[in-house]
């Protein structure tokens, strides 16, 4: 029981981290490796409006938002569209050089200090013993989570900017051709990925600390997130963040079960990702690529052992430069 | 990077290494070099895998800890819990040459599993599976403490020849001396092999998998034969950081920050030329290594920032030269056949 | 195994299906090639050429069907099997090794070279020394006769369209195929580079090798090929001589026409 309610709330926070990411994988094309420096830089952001200016976290969040939307929109600016179309690599490298200033940075600036944002104080009401219910840590993070949810299926389901988003991802160049302006609506992503960062990393430190590597240490959940369900799909980042997060907290009793640490809990996420990325690369919810190249091997082992023939063919295709 | 600094600081003040710490510039440059040649071998082993055969790998780190952790078992005396050290598997007090054979057939052989589902999958997919691969090993080492003594690390290990009295220095270059032969010898080996119409091939694959296939390439079996012998180069890594540091602990030594500045070695000289690697790390380390010389020499509010600022270097290096010289400071030569 | 026709085929394509995400690609498709010919392929854009090539060719796996080569049934194994067995591929857009030289490039053609295995390197290496210098020569022989002899040692990025090419098509003879699947090989190439590209076809066709090639060019599949097959929507609707096809009504509604 205290394990699902943990699994949900991380849940909530793992999709909020996931959709942004994906939407900018899905447009861009690259892993974004600096994306969990960029939820810690918005932990910061609203901590220091929540210290400083001495206002309430909402504004600190609100404020965060903004300021991880323009910082995403100078990423693009300023690095990333060097990058285009020269293959996922150098974006990949690039990106890991910005997290690495990022962290960093925030290191030098305000220390590796632990902070907690200023909230007001509301006790836990007791379920059961040993299980707390809390108004703003359990309830909060899930509705935070599922308003984020239902704003972007909005967004890409009735506004133009989320039509000519969802256009772009499928097919860049039938997109530049049918007029969408793709600069716009790259800038327009990068904005929503960075800014969905920086609400991930107000939740991320409500719920804990705000460190220098909060961002960074559920890094590989969100991108297993993503790939489970899909690179590029909000939709899929949605099933993929329920899968992981729930797949984290609820492994606790089994491996406490098991005799084993429940510190292994963080490895469980990365085995639904290595079963999905065998059998199903493209993701439970996304579709299989246009193109796929045949896989060797692997594919014979897996074919022997499940008389599945050819189910593994659809490796990805390599796709780009 | 900025993790082998960091255990030395801990391990000087743990004492491990008692007589290190006085014992002049020479001891000390001692020091850069041969945490340089293990930078050096991680370095040549992620450019057998990128730089020849394109296989981006982000697990790096992982690897280094296989070799490392097999050889601090392999090597060390039997060491019994005491009060406030828990013990770690152990007590084979092997010799150095089989611990460094283990180690590399350790990470080699894991190398070769971790390749089989992933180096099919495209750049991206497999450096988050192979990040994700390093970190899962980081949680196990932390985690798995009769095996690995958790995060207080193993140690001491034995130097590679013990002097009587004690000498940091004389210590310090039997090091440099262990360091420098292995990575002559790797860099022969490694010349003659990529030179060669193997190497010729795992370039290939590189340049164009699916036109290597279609010149009757089996590109499969040469990406396993590639990421598994970086692999376990990086694993031989790991033995020469064992057995030069003398402690090694999961929580710095093995994070991700090394697979990254061993990226920026990579680019910096040059993927698909093995002399640049060498150069990158020894150049790359250096800078890091000069972080904390000046650290002494630093105003005390700029004492902890100095390795932050070093890091947001290497950050800088990495977009800056990643857009502006992709190809390395040192560009792959081009090869003339006769 | 099916019955065979009285004049033996070195390609047949039985009823092959493939589907990208719900479309159909190539649709029960069946053709075949007879030995030392040069056969075209043609159909409009989206016709599912490229992909029956990279069928045949083994880069991607058949939904169903069957694809013959010879008296082996190929679909199923992987391409460098099937490059062993004397099958390969160029393709439209060409797929050179960028940072490698001319000569490397078509080195890389070499089969079963010793130096390719890593035991060898170790154990073998006076065979290693043997095998390279063979296939050197060999290189260099193809590079004559394909006149990219004074190339030899430049990048192959720094080709021209028209040149890359006729690496292409160098690289694939160095591994001495019986049937190449050309995929535009004068696309985009200057008049006088194409005609000789395809008189050097036709010198290999006479010293007994077969091409089965995509063109858009009405004048080389017209003059050049002796046999025709068009495809459309995934399937082959008409088959013969470049004149009967010329003439077949449904090919003119179906392509030439519209």
């Amino acid at each position: 029981m205290q394990y699902t309610l943990a699994g949900f709330r991380l849940s909530s926070i793992v999709i909020v981290a996931a959709i942004g990411l994906t939407v900018i994988y899905g447009i861009r094309g690259f892993a974004n490796f600096a994306y969990g420096d960029l939820m810690t830089l918005g932990a910061y952001v609203a901590l220091f409006v929540n210290m400083n200016m001495a206002l309430s976290l909402v504004w600190g969040a609100i404020v965060s938002f903004v300021v991880l939307a323009l910082v995403g929109i100078l990423l693009e600016v300023l690095i990333f569209a060097r990058l285009e179309g020269r293959g996922p690599v150098p974006p990949i490298v690039a990106s890991v050089g910005v997290g690495l200033i990022v962290q960093n940075g925030i290191r030098a600036v305000a220390t590796t200090q632990q902070w907690i944002f200023r909230v007001p104080f509301i006790p836990e009401i007791p379920i059961v013993p040993g299980l707390g219910f809390h108004w703003i840590r359990d309830l909060g993070t899930v509705a935070v989570g599922l308003a984020f949810m239902i704003s972007v299926h909005i967004l890409l389901t009735y506004t133009n900017l989320g039509k000519a988003m969802r256009a772009t991802a499928d097919n860049l160049e039938l997109a530049k051709a049918t007029g969408i302006d793709t600069k716009l609506v790259t800038y327009a992503a990068w904005a929503v990925s960075c800014s969905f960062a920086s609400t991930a990393g107000v939740l991320l430190g409500l719920i804990g600390v705000v460190s220098p590597v909060i961002g960074f240490n559920v890094l590989l959940l969100v991108f297993a997130a993503v790939i489970v369900g899909g690179i590029g799909s909000p939709y899929g980042a949605v099933l993929g963040g329920l899968v992981i997060g729930l797949s984290q907290e609820m492994s606790v009793p089994l491996l406490l079960g098991l005799g084993a640490s429940s510190a292994y809990k963080v490895a469980i996420p990365f085995i639904v990702m290595i079963a999905v990325l065998i059998l199903r690369p493209w993701g439970i919810a996304g579709r299989p690529p246009p193109f796929a190249r045949r896989v060797f091997f692997i594919e014979k082992i897996l074919d022997a052992i499940g008389g599945r023939p050819g189910a593994a063919q659809d490796a990805e295709r390599e796709s780009g430069g | 990077m900025g993790v082998p600094a960091r255990p030395r600081t801990r391990n000087e003040r743990a004492g491990a290494d008692r007589t290190a710490i006085d014992t002049g510039i020479l001891t000390n440059v001692g020091f850069y070099v041969y945490v340089s040649i293990v930078f050096a071998l991680l370095a040549l082993g992620f450019n057998l895998q990128w730089g020849y055969t394109g296989l981006f790998n982000a697990g790096i780190a992982g690897f280094f800890l296989i070799g490392a952790y097999t050889t601090a078992i392999a090597i060390t005396p039997p060491t019994p819990p005491s009060i406030g050290y828990p013990g770690h598997l152990g007590g084979f007090s092997l010799p150095l040459w089989l611990a460094a054979i283990l180690s590399m057939a350790a990470a080699g052989s894991v190398a070769a599993l971790v390749a089989l589902p992933t180096v099919r999958l495209r750049a991206d997919y497999l450096a988050i599976a192979t990040l994700a691969f390093a970190e899962v090993l980081r949680v196990v080492a932390i985690n798995w403490e009769s095996v690995t003594a958790g995060t207080i690390g193993i140690f001491p290990i034995p130097q590679p020849v013990e002097f009587n009295p004690p000498s940091a220095f004389l210590n310090a270059m039997v090091k440099v001396a262990i360091g420098a032969g292995v990575l002559l010898i790797l860099l022969v080996v490694l010349l003659f092999m990529t030179e060669s119409p193997w190497g010729r091939v795992l370039r290939a694959v590189r340049e164009d998998e699916e036109a290597t296939m279609a010149l009757g390439k089996n590109t499969f079996l040469y990406k396993l034969q590639a990421f598994a012998i970086g692999g376990a180069l990086m694993g031989l890594a790991g033995w020469l950081f064992t057995i030069t540091i003398n402690y090694i602990e999961p929580s710095g030594s093995f994070a991700p920050a090394i697979t990254f500045s061993v990226w920026v070695m990579v680019i910096v000289g040059g993927a698909g030329n093995l002399r640049g690697a060498i150069v990158g790390a020894f150049a790359i380390y250096g800078l890091e290594w000069l972080s904390v010389q000046l650290k002494d020499y630093a105003p005390r509010e700029l004492k902890d920032t100095i390795f932050y600022i070093r890091l947001m270097i290497v950050g800088t290096l990495l977009i800056v030269l990643i857009i502006y010289r992709p190809e390395g400071i040192l560009r792959e030569k081009k090869r003339i056949l006769r | 195994m099916t019955e065979r026709s009285e004049a033996p085929l070195i390609l047949r394509v039985q009823d092959v299906r493939k589907s990208f995400g719900g479309i159909r690609a190539v649709d029960d498709c069946s053709l075949a090639v007879s030995p030392q010919s040069v056969t075209g392929l043609i159909g409009p854009n989206g016709a599912g050429k490229s992909t029956l090539f990279n069928l045949i060719a083994g880069l991607y796996r058949p939904d169903g069907g069957e694809i013959w080569f010879g008296d082996t049934r190929i679909d199923g194994l992987p391409p460098f099997e099937i490059v062993h067995l004397g099958l390969t591929k160029t393709w439209q857009i060409p797929h050179e090794l960028r940072n490698m030289t001319v000569l490397e490039n078509l080195v890389l053609g070499s089969k079963h070279n010793a130096g390719e295995h890593l035991t060898n390197l170790f154990f073998q290496p006076g065979l290693v020394r043997r095998d390279e210098k063979r296939w050197r020569q060999r290189a260099r022989e193809v590079l004559r006769l394909t006149q990219l002899d004074a190339l030899a040692n430049e990048h192959a990025k720094a080709l021209s369209g028209g040149q890359k090419k006729l690496l292409e098509l160098a690289r694939a003879l160095m591994t001495d195929p019986t049937l190449v699947l050309l995929d535009e090989p004068v696309a985009g190439v200057n008049p006088t580079l194409a005609g000789n590209l395809m008189d050097l076809i036709e010198k290999l066709r006479r010293d007994g090798r077969t091409f089965f090639l995509i063109e858009h060019d009405m004048n080389v599949v017209m003059n050049r090929c002796d046999r025709v097959i068009v495809m459309h929507q995934g399937r082959t609707i008409a088959d013969g001589t470049p004149a009967s096809v010329k003439a077949n009504p449904v090919v003119i509604e179906s392509y030439l026409g519209g």
